[in-house]
């Protein structure tokens, strides 16, 4: 349901047609004079675009425009670029750092493999040498490895020529 | 007035130098420019009252049609578009400067006891000597006129009886139902004609 302004509106403005108009017209209290008032906003209407205002100088506002345009579009660029540059100087930073750290990673790696002392070997542990007469056998020794885990001991002998008899009889 | 706005329509040249101007193009925004800059200039005079003024609003209007140009989807007319746009950045500039003033230059209470649908103005003739004085005396009484409308009730106007737009093109332009549209078109063709009745009878 439309308000009275906008029927009125409508009206003015020859839009109202049917039985909208119908029902418009029969609600006016005196058609002639809404007749006379409809013909007055017309000529306001032509009135008003008679006396609109032109544009003088249009080519220089054009030019002004552009001038401006170029003005306001001039920092925006440089600062799009200032911003890929920064933008690759920072990719280049991020790259670089990850390549040093790696390398970095990877020298600890090899240097602590390298110096990590054999934690307690699974092998036997020499806990005595010892050397035989050299009268008896020049170059022989003996060494005595023990094995703590397994609870072993092991008596290495070697460079022994002969076993003296009284060894053998043990 | 009209001489370079012969578009009322969006046609396909229209649309192409749009796509242009989205791909970048300055020199189709330049033809944009030049189809559409007398209407914008005097669109906005009458809306501001000042030359100046209006000179920079419709740069200002015409600097923000260009940024957001990549923006436009083409879901309305550019010419519709481009008012809104326009519409906005007039209507923000009365509403600063109202504020700054401190006052309310404009009156949005009408009502309509106080203007009577039938109402009729006595036309009252004023003769001048000067053509030139008298053309100036015109344009101030429509200036002061229009000056007291609020700035949505001069954008109506202005769009419905100079730019010869659609109800439905000013409520897009402006943002509203074409019902408002309608409805502020009322009270403003009821005050003009209140305000100016006895200038354009004697025209």
């Amino acid at each position: 349901m439309k308000a009275f302004e906008e029927k009125w509106t409508a009206w003015i403005d020859d839009q109202l047609t049917g039985r909208e108009l119908e029902e418009f017209l029969a609600s006016l209290p005196d058609r002639a004079t809404a007749e006379a008032e409809k013909q007055s906003a017309k000529k306001l209407g032509s009135f008003l675009r008679e006396q609109a205002v032109a544009l003088s100088n249009a080519d220089f506002f054009s030019h002004q425009l552009r001038e401006r345009l170029d003005r306001e579009s001039a920092p925006a660029r440089s600062a799009r670029d200032a911003v890929q540059t920064g933008w690759w100087t920072i990719r280049r930073l991020l790259w670089g750092g990850i390549t040093s750290l790696a390398v970095f990673a990877l020298c600890t790696v090899m240097v602590l493999r390298e110096k990590t002392p054999p934690s307690q070997s699974q092998y036997l542990t020499e806990i005595l040498t010892y050397r035989v007469d050299p009268t008896v056998s020049p170059n022989a020794t003996i060494s005595m490895f023990q094995k703590k885990d397994d609870h072993v001991t092991v008596l290495w002998v070697e460079g022994l020529q002969s076993l003296p008899a009284e060894y053998a009889s043990k | 007035m009209r001489a370079e706005a012969p578009v009322a329509q969006p046609d396909v040249s229209e649309l192409d130098l749009v796509k242009r101007c989205q791909n970048g193009d300055s020199g189709a925004y330049d033809e944009l420019v030049v189809r559409y800059r007398t209407r914008v200039f005097g669109m906005i005079y009458n809306m501001v009252h000042n030359e100046q003024d209006a000179w920079d609003l419709a740069q200002d209007s015409f600097v923000k049609a260009w940024k957001s140009i990549p923006r436009f989807r083409g879901k309305s007319s550019f010419y519709t578009w481009l008012y809104r746009i326009v519409m906005n950045v007039t209507i923000d500039w009365l509403r600063k400067k109202q504020v700054k003033a401190g006052g309310t230059e404009f009156d949005d209470n009408v009502q309509l006891r106080e203007i009577d649908p039938a109402s009729r103005t006595v036309p009252r003739a004023e003769a001048l000597p000067h053509q030139r004085m008298e053309r100036r005396e015109v344009r101030s009484r429509i200036d002061e006129a229009i000056a007291q409308l609020s700035p949505e009730h001069r954008a109506v106007i202005l769009m419905k009886e100079i730019e010869d737009m659609q109800y439905h093109e000013i409520a897009e332009a402006l943002g509203c139902s074409i019902g408002t549209v309608m409805s502020r078109l009322f009270y403003a063709r009821k005050k003009l004609q209140n305000l100016l009745k006895d200038v354009y009878e004697s025209v």
